[in-house]
C-alpha cells in the first residue's frame, strides 16, 4: 500500500473534503484536479455499474464513478450541491460524483487512523480506505484512489 | 557548437537520405547501366557524409565517405555495377541505418562495429574482387582532412574540413574547384529569384559546395549585390563564366580557381568583393560548420520544391482537439444568440462559422501523409526476402501519393509487411514451377492504394497459385475450428476467409518467414481496430488479392445521429446502407429471429434499445413508426431499429480512456455541438 505514502508525508496532509449522504470523505488534494459543477451526464452502455457514464471536459470525454455506488452506500438524488471532483491518479483523469464538496482541509498525520479493524467488516472498507482523519471532532474517512478507480488490479 | 537543436533535422533528413539511397540502390540493381541513378545516389550519399561530419559524427562520415568513393568509381566506370558490389553497398546502408537509429536513441554510432565493411569497400575500391576482399586487410581509413587556408576566395569566408575534404576529392578526381564572385545589377528588383537563377546555372555545371551567404539568406534577399559561390565542376572557367553572365541583370562575374594547397595563410586575397578588412584568420569552427549545415540543406532544396516544416504529431492532436472546442462553444454561443434574440450576434457567428469550418479542413489536411510513407519500405523488403526465398519477383507499387491520416498510417506498415511476406511466400511460386504452369518466371507482387469513396483502400496482389478453398477446409476441419458439415456447407469465398481465424496457418512447413499461426488473423484485428476491413479474392493458379479497406481519417468521420428512447447515439456513415421507414407489420420472424425484407433481401435486424439496455425515456415513442437503419460488414447485413434518426454530421472521434476501454459495441464517443456526449457504435460488433 505504497500509494499511502502521499498522504502521510511531511507530518500533515491536505484534503478535499466532500460529503456522501451524512458522512465526510476526503481525497488527498495532490491527485485533485478541479471541481465541476454537475452536467448532463451520458450513459456508457455495459460499463461497470459503478460507472455513471461520460461527461464533457472542454473537449475531453471523462469517465465519471458513482462514489456511494461504489462505496455501497444507498443512492440519493441530485441537489444543487451535487459536484464532480476531477482527480487524477497515474495519468488517468476521472470525476467522482459527490453529493457536495465541503473544504480543503489540513489533517496533521497523526490524527490519521489507519488501524484496519475499524473497517473490517465491510468488505468496501478494507479496500476502498486508506485511513480515517479526525479534525474537531469530526471524521473525515480517507479514500485510496487507485483502489476506486479499479487500476490497481482486477475487479 | 550547439548541436542539440540541429539533432531532429539531422535524423530526419538522415533518414530520409537513406531512403532514397536504398530506393536508388534497388533501382540501380534493376538497371546498372543507368548513371542518372547513380548520380543521384552519389549525391544522397555526398549529402549524408556532409552532414554527419557537421554534427560530429567521425565514425559515419567515414563509412560513408568510403561508400562514396566507391560509388564514384562506379559512376566513372572505373568500376563495373555487379550484384555482389550492391549487396556491400546494401550493407553500408544498413549500417548506417544502425548508426543513425543509435544516434537517435542517445546511444554511441561505436556500438556497430564497421571495421569489416571498411576493409571490404576499400578492397573492392582497389578492384580486387568481393570475396578477395573479404579477408583482405584494412585498406586504410582514409586521412583526415587538414584545415587548411585556401587561396582564391573572398576574405572572411572560410571553407571547413568537410568542404576542403570534398575539394580535395574533386581535384584528385580530374573537376576543379571554383569560386564565383557575382555581382547583381543595381537596378535589379528580384534579386532572391536571380540568385537563384545563377545556383540553378552552376547547379546544372557541377556540385555548389557552398554559397556566401547561405542559400537561405539569398533565397531571403540578405545580401547587397553581390555573393559568392563555391563550385566543383569539369567545365573549364570561361563556360562557368559565360553560363552565369547570360543571366540578364547580372552586372559581373569573377571566376578563380581554389588553389589549396599553396595557399599561404597571409595571401592577400585577390581581386574577390572583399570590403572590410576582416583577419584572414577569422574564428572558423562556428560559421563555417553552420555554412556547411545551409550547403547540405541547399542541395536538398535543389531537389523538392516548396517549403515545409517538421511538426511533432502531438502538437497536431492538441491542434484538433482545440479546434474541436472551438467549434462546440461557438455552437453554444449560437445557441444563445437564438434564445435571447440577438441578431448582431448571430451575424457575427455566422462570418465565425466559415472561419472555424476552414481550421478544421486545414487541421485534418496537415494530418493526412502519403502512404509512400510506409510503401518505400517494401521494394527493399521483397528484394531481400526474394533473394532469400530464391524466387524471382517484381514488385508494382501503385498510388503511393494516396493520403492517409497519420494515425492510420503509423498503424499499417506491420499488417501490410506480413501480406507482402505471405504472397511472396505462399502465393509467388518457384520459378521452376512457373515455367511449368506456363507462367513467366518471374511472379509479379502488387501494392495499389487509391480512393473509394469515403475510404481508402489499399491492395497486395500476388499472380501466384492462389488459395485452395478445400486446403483451407480440410485445415480448419482438422483444428477442430469448424464441423465437416459446416465446412462442407461453406461456398469457397466464405471458406477462403476462414485464413483470418485465430489460430490458422496453411504453410505446410513452418519458415521464418511467415507462417508462425499467428498470421492473417493478427492482420484482420489490427485493421478492424482501425475502423477497416480486410477481405481476400483468389483464384486457383491466377493469384491472390488482399484488399484492405480503410476510412480516410480516425479523428473526424460522417456520421449518422440516432435516438434511442433520451439517449442519442452515433453510426458511421461508412457502414451505413440505408435508412427506411416501416410499419411494425413489417417485421417477420424466421426461427424466432425478427427479420424484415428490404427488395427481396431478407435482413435480420435488432433492436438497440434492447441490445443497450436502454432504459425507458420520458417522451413515449410511436410504436407504430419504426426507423431501421440497414447497416454492412463486409457482405453481412443487419438492420438496427431506432426510435428516431437526428441527420447526418460530422463527428470528431474521442477515446473513452483507459478506464472504459475494451468495451463491447462502443468504437467511442464524440461531443455533439451542444456539448453533450454521444458513444459511437462498433457496427461490427453488431452483425
Amino acid at each position: 500500500m505504497a500509494k499511502e505514502d502521499q498522504l502521510v508525508a511531511d507530518g500533515e496532509v491536505q484534503v478535499v473534503a466532500f460529503k456522501l449522504r451524512n458522512e465526510e470523505y476526503g481525497f488527498s488534494i495532490l491527485n485533485v484536479q478541479e471541481i465541476k459543477n454537475l452536467s448532463d451526464i451520458t450513459r456508457v452502455p455495459f460499463a461497470p455499474d459503478f460507472i455513471k457514464g461520460v461527461v464533457n471536459l472542454r473537449g475531453s470525454v471523462l469517465p465519471v464513478i458513482d462514489l456511494k455506488k461504489r462505496l455501497g452506500l444507498e443512492d440519493t438524488p441530485y441537489t444543487a450541491n451535487t459536484r464532480i471532483v476531477i482527480v487524477q491518479y497515474d495519468e488517468v483523469y476521472v470525476g467522482m460524483l459527490v453529493d457536495a464538496v465541503t473544504e480543503v482541509r489540513t489533517i496533521n498525520a497523526d490524527d490519521i487512523d489507519t488501524t484496519r479493524a475499524i473497517t473490517a467488516g465491510s468488505d468496501a472498507g478494507s479496500k476502498f480506505i486508506s485511513g480515517i482523519g479526525k479534525v474537531d471532532g469530526r471524521l473525515i474517512i480517507q479514500l485510496n484512489i487507485s483502489e476506486i478507480m479499479g487500476l490497481s488490479g482486477e475487479e | 557548437m550547439e548541436t542539440n537543436q540541429y539533432m531532429e533535422m539531422f535524423l530526419d533528413e538522415s533518414r530520409e537520405h537513406l531512403q532514397s539511397l536504398n530506393d536508388g540502390l534497388l533501382s540501380l540493381e534493376n538497371d546498372p547501366e543507368d548513371l542518372s541513378v547513380l548520380n543521384e545516389i552519389f549525391r544522397n550519399a555526398h549529402t549524408l557524409k556532409g552532414m554527419s561530419a557537421t554534427m560530429g559524427y567521425t565514425k559515419t562520415a567515414e563509412l560513408t565517405h568510403d561508400m562514396e568513393n566507391l560509388l564514384d568509381m562506379l559512376r566513372k566506370e572505373q568500376l563495373k555495377v555487379s550484384s555482389e558490389i550492391i549487396d556491400v553497398i546494401f550493407k553500408c546502408v544498413d549500417s548506417l541505418q544502425e548508426m543513425v537509429e543509435n544516434i537517435g536513441n542517445g546511444e554511441s554510432e561505436d556500438l556497430v562495429d564497421v571495421s569489416d565493411l571498411v576493409r571490404m569497400v576499400n578492397a573492392i575500391a582497389k578492384g580486387e574482387s568481393v570475396q578477395q576482399a573479404g579477408n583482405e586487410a584494412s585498406g586504410g581509413a582514409p586521412a583526415a582532412a587538414k584545415p587548411a587556408a585556401a587561396a582564391g576566395m573572398p576574405e572572411g569566408c572560410e571553407l571547413n574540413d568537410t568542404d576542403m575534404l570534398v575539394i580535395k576529392e574533386a581535384k584528385s578526381s580530374g573537376l576543379i574547384p571554383y569560386w564565383v564572385h557575382v555581382e547583381i545589377a543595381d537596378t535589379c528588383l528580384l534579386k532572391s529569384a536571380r540568385s537563384y537563377m545563377v545556383m540553378n546555372v552552376l547547379d546544372e555545371l557541377g556540385d555548389v559546395i557552398k554559397s556566401i551567404p547561405p542559400a537561405q539568406d539569398l533565397e531571403q534577399e540578405k545580401f547587397d549585390h553581390s555573393f559568392d559561390v563555391c563550385l566543383v565542376t569539369d567545365a573549364d572557367a570561361k563556360k562557368v563564366e559565360d553560363g552565369v553572365v547570360a543571366i540578364s541583370e547580372i552586372s559581373g562575374v569573377k571566376v578563380t580557381e581554389i588553389n589549396l594547397e599553396e595557399a599561404p595563410k597571409e595571401a592577400p586575397a585577390p581581386a574577390a568583393a572583399s570590403k572590410a578588412a576582416a583577419p584572414a584568420a577569422a574564428p572558423a569552427a562556428k560559421p563555417a560548420a553552420k555554412a556547411s549545415a545551409n550547403n547540405a540543406k541547399h542541395d536538398k532544396k535543389a531537389h523538392v520544391a516548396g517549403q515545409s516544416v517538421r511538426v511533432d504529431i502531438e502538437k497536431l492532436d492538441t491542434l484538433m482537439n482545440l479546434v474541436g472546442e472551438l467549434v462546440t462553444n461557438k455552437v453554444r454561443l449560437e445557441q444563445i444568440g437564438m434564445t435571447h434574440r440577438l441578431t448582431e450576434l448571430t451575424e457575427t457567428l455566422e462570418q465565425m462559422d466559415r472561419v472555424t469550418t476552414d481550421l478544421q479542413s486545414v487541421v485534418m489536411k496537415v494530418r493526412m501523409v502519403p502512404v509512400s510513407q510506409v510503401f518505400n519500405r517494401f521494394p527493399r523488403m521483397v528484394r531481400d526476402l526474394a533473394k532469400e526465398l530464391n524466387k524471382d519477383i517484381n514488385l508494382t507499387i501503385e498510388g503511393e501519393d494516396t493520403e492517409l491520416d497519420r494515425t492510420v498510417i503509423d498503424e499499417i506498415g506491420d499488417p501490410l509487411m506480413h501480406l507482402l511476406r505471405n504472397s511472396l511466400d505462399h502465393g509467388v511460386e518457384h520459378p521452376d514451377e512457373r515455367e511449368a504452369k506456363g507462367k513467366p518466371r518471374t511472379g509479379e507482387v502488387g501494392l495499389i492504394a487509391r480512393h473509394e469513396g469515403n475510404n481508402v483502400v489499399i491492395m497486395v496482389t500476388d499472380d501466384g497459385s492462389g488459395i485452395n478453398a478445400d486446403k483451407i477446409r480440410n485445415k480448419a476441419v482438422e483444428k477442430g475450428m469448424i464441423s465437416r458439415d459446416e465446412a462442407d456447407a461453406l461456398p469457397d469465398a466464405d471458406a477462403v476467409r476462414l485464413i483470418f481465424l485465430p489460430g490458422f496457418s496453411t504453410a505446410e512447413q513452418i519458415t521464418d518467414v511467415s507462417g508462425r499461426g499467428v498470421g492473417m488473423d493478427v492482420v484482420r484485428s489490427k485493421i478492424e481496430s482501425l475502423g477497416g476491413h480486410v477481405d481476400v479474392e483468389t483464384k486457383i493458379d491466377e493469384g491472390s488479392v488482399f484488399k484492405i479497406k480503410l476510412p480516410l481519417t480516425l479523428a473526424i468521420i460522417q456520421a449518422m445521429l440516432v435516438k434511442v428512447q433520451d439517449e442519442m447515439y452515433a453510426i458511421p456513415l461508412g457502414s451505413i446502407d440505408s435508412t427506411i421507414n416501416i410499419t411494425p407489420d413489417d417485421i417477420k420472424t424466421v426461427q424466432n429471429k425478427e427479420v424484415i425484407v428490404i427488395r427481396g433481401q431478407i435482413i435480420p435486424i435488432t433492436r438497440l434499445n434492447e441490445v443497450l439496455s436502454v432504459p425507458k425515456g420520458k417522451e413515449s415513442t410511436d410504436e407504430d413508426d419504426i426507423f431501421v437503419v440497414v447497416v454492412h460488414v463486409g457482405d453481412h447485413k443487419i438492420g438496427i431499429v431506432v426510435d428516431n434518426l437526428i441527420g447526418q454530421q460530422e463527428i470528431v472521434i474521442k477515446t473513452l480512456g483507459k478506464l472504459l476501454s475494451g468495451l463491447k459495441m462502443l468504437a467511442g464517443a464524440t461531443i455533439l455541438g451542444d456539448g453533450h456526449v454521444a458513444m459511437i457504435l462498433d457496427v461490427s460488433a453488431l452483425v
